[in-house]
């Protein structure tokens, strides 16, 4: 921010002296907090890098990991995050839709769809997300039902983060405040109108940056489809590898940098759409 | 000339509060009328029944010739409240602009949602509007951007590119910094000069005394005395109009 735009020549202010040091002060922070997650991942690195180290009678030995191994199986274990992606992106899209639907029955006047809401969300949030993949893949067959593990993957992960998300959207429609609407019907607008233009547009804004934190949690949490057998996604490969060849500390490194990575990216691409949702027209 | 606005037997209950006492009320066309009073005297309830933002709980709201009566249910009710808002313009004490969208946009969204006008013909008088509150040059501007008087303007002329019979304010000018209440109230000393009839629950009792045509004074829930600002403001009846003056005229708010 340039909030000093002055000539060279002009001697410096005593405001302005004082807003450089602070800069210079927030500056050295993040270098250090950067310099100190170097060395951390530096020291993950050499734990991990096999080598012996003798300093005179003093020897370390690190953890040896079976380069062959990763190199063998690095192809198809990434070959998972494909499909990985793919679950969360479904799942997301499944659980925005009924965490919508059941924040607006959160918010009805309507005693049947008030509580078709609320047992929806106490059912989900009251069972275990693993109970629920293997309900919708093994029990579901004995009633003639038989889902792909992805299908039943993707309902199970979308219906449980819609339970969880419904409070986030619930929380989006209460945002906006009691005026809003109230100006919308002093223009003569229908309840629907009111919705749809004035209060559905500003809750979504301000529902979008925690539906992506759960976006992030949902690539983590459809490992738990590998369980299902079917899946070959990222943890399905990387146990499947591992189990077989016994080398399940490098698979599982392995499929952990692989989700790691992912998260970081997607943490970075969330934080840059705040910061343009916050710039915008609020 | 019969009445734009009349007020037959109004009463309002909150819960067991009983906020309106059998208000009457006419307004005849092209009058502005301001309405003062304590805060909790029930005259903002009273504005907001006119629109049915808040439900009478007995009595008759006649605007514009329809006739609405207390305690409607149904289709037929809630046709007869729609066209009195088509017909009444309300600006609110926190403006209630949409932050969502542009300035234009916030004055074009009425007549395109609410009356189907086509985009260009409401994006017309939607400008025209803007320039008569003098902020055309804000159209493309989003409400964050306003100070709160402009703020207030935009809001004026959102309700009156929806051509209104008339037009309520509701304390229009009490969420404003101090110097930015001039500009809101000569914009609506411009209306009511421009032959609109208002309406106005306000606490600025010189533009009571300026613009009005008749003052109405509320207390606990009536209407205690109604006359022309300068009988109100120079020989006052009620001892209770008179002590709310004084206090104006000390200087004190509220």
């Amino acid at each position: 921010m340039n909030l000093f735009q002055r000539e060279p020549a002009e001697p410096k202010s005593q405001a302005e002296l004082l807003y450089q040091a602070q800069q210079r002060k927030e500056r050295q922070f993040r270098t250090n907090v950067g310099l100190s997650w170097g060395i951390l991942l530096l020291f993950l690195i050499f734990l991990f890098s096999g080598n012996d180290i003798a300093i005179g009678s003093f020897s370390i030995k690190t953890i040896n990991l079976d380069q062959n191994f990763i190199k063998e199986n690095m192809g198809f274990i990434a070959g998972g995050l494909w499909e990985t992606i793919k679950i969360s992106f479904l799942s997301i899209a499944f659980a925005t839709v009924l965490a919508l639907l059941a924040a607006l029955g959160r918010l009805s006047t309507n005693p049947p769809i008030y509580a078709l809401s609320t047992f929806y969300v106490s059912l989900i949030r009251g069972t275990p997300l693993y109970l629920q993949i293997f309900f919708f893949f093994l029990a579901l067959p004995q009633l003639g039902i038989v889902l792909s593990g992805t299908l039943a993957g993707v309902v199970a992960l979308g219906l449980n983060y819609g339970a969880y998300m419904s409070e986030i959207f619930r929380a989006g429609l209460s945002s906006v405040g009691k005026g809003q609407r109230e100006a919308a019907m002093a223009l003569g607008m229908t309840p629907r109108q009111t919705m749809q233009r004035i209060v559905l547009p500003q809750a979504l804004r301000f529902a979008i940056p925690p539906t992506g934190n759960e976006f992030i949690a949902m690539t983590k949490d459809s490992a738990l489809v590998a369980a299902t057998g079917f899946v070959h996604e990222l943890m399905w490969r990387a146990t499947k590898v591992g189990r077989a060849q016994f080398h399940n500390l490098e698979a599982l490194i392995m499929a952990a940098i692989f989700y790691w990575v992912m998260t970081l990216i997607l943490t970075a691409l969330q934080s840059r759409l705040e910061a343009t949702l916050s710039k915008g027209d609020r | 000339m019969s009445s734009i606005i009349k007020v037959t037997g109004l009463d309002k209950y909150f819960g067991r509060l009983h906020v309106l006492k059998k208000i009457d009320l006419e307004v005849k066309p092209m009058e502005v009328v301001c309405i003062i009073g304590r805060s909790g005297s029930g005259k903002s309830t009273l504005l907001r029944c006119i629109n049915f933002l808040e439900e009478p709980s007995a009595g008759t709201i006649e605007v514009d010739k329809l006739v609405v009566k207390a305690g409607g249910r149904g289709k037929e009710h809630r046709q007869l409240v729609h066209e009195v808002r088509l017909k009444t313009g309300m600006v609110f004490q926190e403006f209630n602009l949409f932050p969502h969208m542009s300035v234009l946009d916030n004055v074009t969204e009425g007549p395109v949602i609410v009356k189907g006008m086509d985009r260009a013909k409401a994006v017309q008088i939607a400008e025209m509007n803007l320039d008569r509150v003098g902020l055309l040059f804000k159209k493309d501007e989003f409400p964050n951007r306003l100070s709160g008087g402009q703020k207030q303007r935009v809001a004026i002329a959102r309700a009156l590119a929806m051509e209104p019979k008339v037009m309520l304010f509701d304390e229009p000018t009490s969420a404003l910094d101090p110097e930015l209440i001039g500009e809101v109230l000569n914009v609506m000393k411009k209306v009511a000069q421009e032959g609109m009839t208002m309406l106005v629950v306000t606490h600025e009792m010189g533009f009571a005394r300026e613009v009005a045509d008749r003052v109405v004074v509320m207390a606990d829930g009536e209407i205690i005395e109604e006359n022309t600002p300068e009988v109100i403001f120079k020989s006052p009846k009620d001892p209770r109009t008179k002590a709310l003056i004084d206090r104006y005229r000390s200087g004190g708010h509220e």
